[in-house]
């Protein structure tokens, strides 16, 4: 009897599931992507973390990497992207120019200075572009995130 | 070479009006053809049909702006290697605010998205295009991004190009300082 039992906290298995099986969404924008595509593939691997499934529709998946630069002609995109997904859900800003504009900050006229100015940004992955193991940096910072959150302090169950 | 087509374009063409701009390499690619710019059309034509220059490639239209006029730039290539092999065509658009053209669709079909192109970033309008539209910026965007004097728009969709705090405003208080020496320099040299 003794071996068939485990107590834990239920923040703590909720945290547990979520943090182990991050989908991500398949989406990518620019040249951080092809990064993004080889962290996924063999080499690198992001199965290892529970996130390597790439979901083709933003309703089965929790992640979105924002791989690339954000055009304001994609920004009104990115948005409704996010809005489609299902909570919780969390957005990794991959690369200089989902950053901060990147190389476009000053004379961009055509570029979003950062994603943050149309969806919340909960970890942000420098580089231009970031290196796989930059980018799975950010994934395993984001876990730990995950695993910290505590279930009735929660900001889905607030707005809920 | 380009003095030897462009005197057989001024002969089979009549009003074509073809000047060879010459650079002293004339393997690079810098020298060119002028053109009328009412005539486009057929001397693109002519060159695609005819025996002796056959070209049958247009693999760029290019605009350029030098804020007096603006310039179309046609690159035509012929993959035949004892033939001459490429050409640049260009043709001068002096009027900024009804900038129109003859669209060279009907010849080269890869002449669509290259002059939609043009048309997004220039503003110089095709005529007789099949589908005349932006190609890159969105639908609703305001002014044509290459030109000399384009200003980039405060807001879209909601969304601020230069938002302050994310600018870095110390650079751009120095370029501006700079350039103000700058002047303040020429005119005491004046």
């Amino acid at each position: 009897m003794q071996d068939g039992v485990v107590l834990t906290t239920l923040d703590e298995f909720l945290n547990w599931g979520r943090k182990n099986s991050l989908w991500p969404m398949t989406f990518g924008l620019a040249c951080c992507a092809i990064e993004m595509m080889a962290t996924g593939a063999a080499k690198y691997d992001l199965e290892r973390f529970g996130c390597g499934a790439f979901m083709a529709t933003p309703r089965r998946a929790d992640l979105m990497i924002v791989a690339g630069t954000v055009t304001l002609k994609m920004a009104t995109r990115v948005k409704v992207l996010y809005e489609q997904m299902a909570e919780p859900k969390y957005v990794i800003s991959m690369g200089s120019c989902a950053n901060k504009g990147g190389p476009y900050w000053q004379y961009g006229y055509h570029v979003l200075k950062g994603v943050d100015e149309v969806v919340p940004v909960d970890v942000y992955v420098p580089g231009c572009p970031p290196r796989p193991e930059a980018l799975i940096e950010g994934v395993m910072t984001l876990q730990k995130k995950i695993a910290n959150e505590r279930l009735l302090r929660n900001k889905w169950v607030k707005h809920a | 070479m380009h003095k030897e087509l462009s005197d057989l374009i001024n002969r089979n063409v009549s009003g074509a009006n073809a000047v060879a701009y010459l650079t002293a390499d004339a393997k690079k690619f810098d020298s060119s053809i002028t053109v009328e710019t009412s005539h486009i059309y057929k001397v693109v034509e002519f060159l695609k049909t005819n025996k002796t220059t056959s070209f049958n490639s247009l693999h760029c239209i290019s605009g350029v702006d030098y804020t007096d006029y603006m310039e179309v730039c046609y690159m035509l290539t012929n993959y035949d290697p004892s033939a001459v092999r490429n050409l640049t065509l260009k043709v001068r658009v002096t009027d900024r605010v009804n900038a129109a053209i003859d669209s060279v669709v009907g010849q080269f079909v890869s002449a669509d998205f290259l002059e939609r192109e043009v048309y997004d970033m220039f503003g110089i309008k095709f005529n007789n295009h099949p589908d005349m539209r932006r190609i890159l910026c969105p639908d609703d965007w305001e002014g044509f991004p290459l030109r000399k004097d384009y200003v980039a728009q405060k807001d879209y969709n909601g969304m601020t190009v230069y938002p302050d705090n994310k600018m870095n405003m110390e650079d751009r208080e120095f370029i501006v300082r700079q350039n103000m020496i700058k002047k303040a320099q020429a005119e005491k040299a004046q």
